[in-house]
C-alpha cells in the first residue's frame, strides 16, 4: 500500500505486537501452550534480574566491587525514598514488595527496547527476513510485559493485596472502617455527629476510589508503555508507508525511531517511578491516619 | 468483565503474571535485599563504631596533649626553681670561698710580716756586728795597737748604741 502524505502515515498507525490482546505462542502445545509472547518476555527478564542479583551478591564485600556497589546503591536510593514517604515503621515491611515493583516494571519497560522485542515472530513473509508489519496475524516472539494488561493488571493486584495486608496490619479491620468513614481533624461532641453523615459519605467515595486504585495504575502504565511500543512500531514503519523502498526504507526505519528510543528510555523509568511512588503514597496515607489516630487517641486519653 | 477482556485480559493470563511477580519478589527479597540491607547496616554500624572510635582518639589525643603540658609547664618549673637554687647556692659558695680566700690572704700577709721583720733584725743584728768590726779595725789601725776584747765589746756596745737604728 503506498502512502504519500503525512496524513495518510498517521492514519495507519502500525499497532504494537498486532493489538492489546497478548498473543499465544503459534506452534506450542501440552504445557507450554498458555504461554504468550508476554510471559516469555517476563520469564526472561524475571531470568536477567535473577542473574543479574546473584552475581552481585553472591560474594559481597565490605569494600564493594562494580556489580554490588550497583546494587547497593540502587537498594539505598530505594530504600531512601520509600522511607522517606512511609515512615521509618512501616518502610522495612512495604519495601520489599515497592522495590520489587519498580525494578521489574522498570527491566520490562526497557525490555521492549531491546532490538527484535516486538517485531522477530510468527506472520506473513513479504521479503528476506521481513514480516507484513501489517497482517493482523502476525505474532511476535517477545512483547514487553508491562505493554499486556494481564501484567500491569497483576502488578497492580499484588501491590492492593500487600496494602491491604499492611493497612489491616496497622490499623485493624475496625480501625480500618473507622480510618475511612468516621470525622476526622479531631472533631467531638455535637460537630462529630453532625459531620458523621457526611464523612460517611466521602467514605463511600474513598472506598471506591479505592478500589479504582488497581484500574488506575495498571492502565496508566499499560497505556504508557503499550503507547511507546506502537510509537516505536509506527516510526519505524513509516518510510514504507511513505512509499521508501530498499535502502532508504531500510535507512529511515532505523533513523526516525532513534529520537523516540531516548524518549522511551525516559517513558520507561518515569512510568516506574510513577507507579511505585503512587503506591507509597497509598501505603502511607492509610499509615499516617494510624498514626494520627493514636495520637489522637492518646490526647482524648488525657 | 467485557471491557478487562477488550484489554486482552484473561484470567489464566492473569494469574501467570501475578505468579511471576511473585517469583521476581522471591528471587529479590532472597537474593537483593535481604544480603544487601544487611550489608549496608553492617557497614553502617562500622561506620559508626569508627566514628565513635575516631572521636575517642581525639578525645585521648587531647588529655594526652594536656597530660604532657601538664608535665612540660611542671618540668618547666621545676627547673627554675633548681636553676635559682643553685644561683643561691654558687652566691654562698662563692661568698664563703672570698670569706676564705681573705683569711688566707690575711694570714699568708701576717707571715711575711713576720719574715720580713725576723730578717729585717737578723740583717740589722748583722750590719751592727759588722759595723763594730769596721770601727774596731779602723780604731787599731788609726791607734796602732791592737785592742784586746774588753775594749772590743766595749767598742760594739757603744757602735750599737749609737747605730740604734
Amino acid at each position: 500500500m503506498q502512502i504519500h502524505s503525512i496524513d495518510q502515515a498517521f492514519s495507519h498507525v502500525v499497532l504494537a505486537a498486532g493489538g492489546l490482546d497478548a498473543p499465544h505462542i503459534p506452534g506450542l502445545g501440552g504445557m507450554t501452550a498458555y504461554l504468550t509472547n508476554s510471559i516469555v518476555m517476563a520469564v526472561l527478564v524475571t531470568v536477567a534480574i535473577l542473574l543479574f542479583t546473584r552475581i552481585a551478591t553472591r560474594k559481597m564485600t565490605m569494600v564493594p566491587d562494580g556489580k554490588q556497589n550497583f546494587v547497593e546503591f540502587v537498594i539505598e536510593m530505594l530504600y531512601g525514598q520509600v522511607e522517606g514517604i512511609v515512615g521509618e515503621k512501616v518502610a522495612p515491611k512495604v519495601f520489599p514488595l515497592l522495590a520489587t515493583l519498580f525494578v521489574f516494571i522498570l527491566c520490562a519497560n526497557w525490555s521492549g527496547l531491546i532490538p527484535g522485542v516486538g517485531t522477530v515472530g510468527f506472520g506473513e513473509k513479504i521479503g528476506f527476513l521481513t514480516l507484513d508489519p501489517e497482517d493482523h496475524n502476525f505474532v511476535p516472539l517477545f512483547r514487553p510485559p508491562t505493554a499486556d494488561f494481564n501484567m500491569t493488571l497483576a502488578l497492580a493486584a499484588v501491590f492492593m493485596g500487600m496494602w491491604t495486608w499492611i493497612t489491616i496490619k496497622e490499623l485493624g479491620v475496625f480501625g480500618f472502617i473507622k480510618h475511612v468513614f468516621a470525622p476526622k481533624g479531631g472533631l467531638s461532641g455535637g460537630l462529630w455527629w453532625g459531620l458523621l453523615p457526611i464523612f460517611i459519605f466521602v467514605g463511600f467515595i474513598e472506598i471506591i476510589s479505592i478500589m479504582f486504585r488497581p484500574v488506575t495504575l495498571s492502565f496508566r502504565l499499560l497505556g504508557n508503555v503499550y503507547a511507546g511500543e506502537t510509537l516505536l512500531h509506527s516510526m519505524s514503519n513509516i518510510g514504507e508507508q511513505m512509499g521508501l523502498t530498499g535502502v532508504w526504507a531500510f535507512v529511515s526505519s532505523v533513523l526516525v525511531p532513534l529520537p523516540f528510543y531516548f524518549m522511551e528510555i525516559l517513558v520507561g523509568l518515569i512510568q516506574a517511578i510513577v507507579f511505585t511512588l503512587l503506591c507509597a503514597v497509598y501505603v502511607q496515607l492509610s499509615t499516617e491516619h494510624d498514626e494520627e489516630g493514636h495520637d489522637e487517641g492518646g490526647e482524648s486519653a488525657h | 468483565m467485557e471491557i478487562l477482556e477488550t484489554f486482552g485480559f484473561s484470567l489464566e493470563k492473569f494469574a501467570a503474571q501475578v505468579i511471576i511477580v511473585g517469583i521476581v519478589f522471591f528471587i529479590l527479597y532472597k537474593s537483593a535485599y535481604g544480603p544487601v540491607l544487611a550489608m549496608l547496616e553492617q557497614r553502617r554500624r562500622r561506620i559508626a563504631d569508627g566514628e565513635a572510635n575516631l572521636e575517642k582518639i581525639r578525645e585521648q589525643m587531647e588529655q594526652a596533649e594536656s597530660n604532657v603540658q601538664e608535665k612540660i609547664d611542671k618540668a618547666n618549673a621545676e627547673a627554675d626553681r633548681m636553676i635559682a637554687e643553685a644561683k643561691d647556692s654558687a652566691e654562698s659558695v662563692r661568698e664563703q670561698k672570698t670569706q676564705a680566700a681573705i683569711v688566707e690572704a690575711g694570714k699568708i700577709i701576717a707571715k711575711a710580716n713576720e719574715a720580713a721583720k725576723l730578717e729585717h733584725e737578723q740583717l740589722m743584728a748583722e750590719l751592727k756586728g759588722e759595723f763594730g768590726r769596721l770601727v774596731i779595725d779602723t780604731t787599731e789601725k788609726v791607734t796602732g795597737k791592737v785592742l784586746d776584747n774588753k775594749d772590743q765589746e766595749r767598742i760594739n756596745q757603744e757602735t750599737a748604741g749609737q747605730v740604734a737604728l
